[in-house]
């Protein structure tokens, strides 16, 4: 017979099914998936200090590329954990047939996923990083892993808000792609704010992403401060929308499953 | 022992809610293979996945301390990117086998279902008749108090009928069936009770026969 469980129980085998599922997607869409997850990235990378380097020449008191890498990890992480979990509910619809599965569940393994992906992303940037000569000493490692955790509860708290409201209301998920493919510009990935004029700071100050952006490399670099960051607004926009998604989907989950 | 205790349970349309259960106080006593019978579009479905706890009702309870199987259906219940390997191992993973068990299950499926070398495609590549015998090769590796099978038995060809059928009746020698089906036969063979769903009502039968003539009379009375 088939034993009784306890609902922790549950939930890690279900986690631990999922988990090894979405590795599999992940990394064999296509051919050569395990390649294009590692160099997509890099390429993206690669062209923007290229560019960079023609355009402005060297004139910072860091490493550029290292800069400009530690704000793509960022920012890609935002932006893949956002996407992933927006995406959760409808990607796995098939797997609610078995009463295991929570539609919430599979947001929690494709973040888990997310970590993976990006720690071994980063494994290879620190190699490359290392072999090439740069600099790549830390400011303060600790609360480095602090901001990308709190990072984290950013972005799957606004990916859970928008996943269930756009269960009912799809408009929602395109309007918030329209808003990501403009973010990267608006977001300190690629310049840090104390380059930038006053106005721009002020209207730069209501995107919650840049202070996140503008922690990571107060955390990462020396020479950088985090006179921009506002905590309390980037609080604020971590827990109101945790707080309401978590909340609707209490509400709503067993529609979200028959759906 | 199958308990609902006031349960309702209705779909809302352009033309107002259609219920499905309403208010329905009802228990099905225990080691008894149930047959549900009515006619298309009475619920049957919907009742087999509240009891496979995938489907809610809008109010009342289902109170059972029995482990039921997922619902065995001809439609949907799979991830179509997914090979059917990958998802004997997911279902295996979930219910917490290990990976001897995960490989005993595999083969066993591999072997029942006959689907050869589409084991290894994704199930979207799938027939229907494909995917059942799949769902229910994958149904007997477990160990279920109930099986819930909507409608699978009457797919695939002649043979592999009655294959599954020879196979379900070997397993519920240790385990119970909840089937929804239309074919009268197989309904005969296989269950004890019926249960007869009509007008947001069940009917309990103690005799699956008695449960077939009221279902007959249904169907003539409708035309």
């Amino acid at each position: 017979m088939i034993a009784k469980r306890s609902s922790f129980k549950i939930f890690l085998a279900v986690q631990n099914a999922l988990f090894l599922r979405e590795v599999n997607v992940r990394f064999s869409a296509g051919k050569l998936g395990y390649f294009w997850v590692i160099f997509e990235p890099l390429l993206q990378i690669f062209i923007f200090v290229a560019v960079k380097m023609m355009l402005f020449g060297r004139n910072s008191s860091f490493d550029y590329p290292v800069f400009i890498t530690l704000g793509f990890v960022g920012f890609n992480f935002f932006r893949h954990i956002l996407d992933q979990t927006m995406g959760a509910f409808n990607a796995n619809k098939g797997l609610y047939a078995y009463k295991q599965v929570k539609p919430i569940d599979t947001i929690v393994s494709r973040v888990l996923v997310e970590f993976l992906v990006t720690s071994i992303i980063v494994f290879i940037f620190v190699l490359f990083g290392l072999y090439f000569g740069f600099d790549l000493n830390v400011d303060n490692l600790g609360m480095l892993l602090l901001s990308f955790i709190w990072l984290t509860f950013f972005s799957v708290g606004f990916g859970l808000f928008t996943a269930v409201v756009s269960t009912f209301y799809d408009s929602l998920k395109k309007v918030i792609k329209l808003v990501l493919s403009p973010l990267m510009f608006v977001s300190a990935v690629f310049y840090s704010m104390q380059d930038m004029p006053q106005a721009l700071k002020d209207l730069l100050y209501y995107n919650p992403l840049a202070h996140f952006m503008e922690l990571i490399h107060a955390n990462y670099f020396t020479v950088l401060n985090d006179d921009f960051v506002d905590y309390n607004y980037m609080l604020m926009w971590t827990l109101i929308p945790l707080y309401i998604g978590l909340w609707s989907y209490r509400k709503l989950e067993k529609r979200i499953i028959s759906l | 022992m199958i308990e609902l205790q006031n349960v309702n349970k209705f779909f809302v349309t352009k033309a107002g809610k259609k219920y499905i259960l309403k208010d329905a106080t009802f228990s099905i006593p225990s080691e008894k293979n149930i047959g549900i019978l009515g006619r298309n579009g009475t619920g049957k479905s919907t009742i087999m996945k509240m009891l496979g706890q995938i489907e809610f009702p809008n109010s009342g309870k289902i109170v059972s301390n029995k482990t039921f199987s997922w619902v065995m259906g001809v439609g949907g219940g799979f991830q179509g990117n997914m090979t059917g390997r990958a998802n004997v191992k997911f279902v295996c993973r979930i219910y917490g086998k290990s990976k001897e068990e995960i490989e005993k299950s595999i083969n066993f499926v591999k072997e029942f279902s006959e689907l050869g070398d589409y084991f290894d495609m994704p199930i979207r590549t799938y027939s229907s008749g494909m995917k059942s015998r799949l769902t229910f090769g994958l149904s007997l590796a477990f160990d279920f108090d109930y099986l819930l099978i909507d409608e699978t038995l009457s797919v695939g060809d002649a043979r592999f009928r009655k294959k599954s059928k020879e196979a379900l009746m070997k397993k519920i020698e240790s385990c119970n069936v909840l089937l929804v089906s239309h074919d009268m036969k197989t309904l005969e063979d296989i269950c004890d009770v019926g249960i007869v769903v009509d007008g947001g009502k069940m009917q309990y039968y103690e005799n699956i026969k008695d449960a077939i003539a009221k279902y007959a009379e249904i169907n003539k009375r409708a035309g």
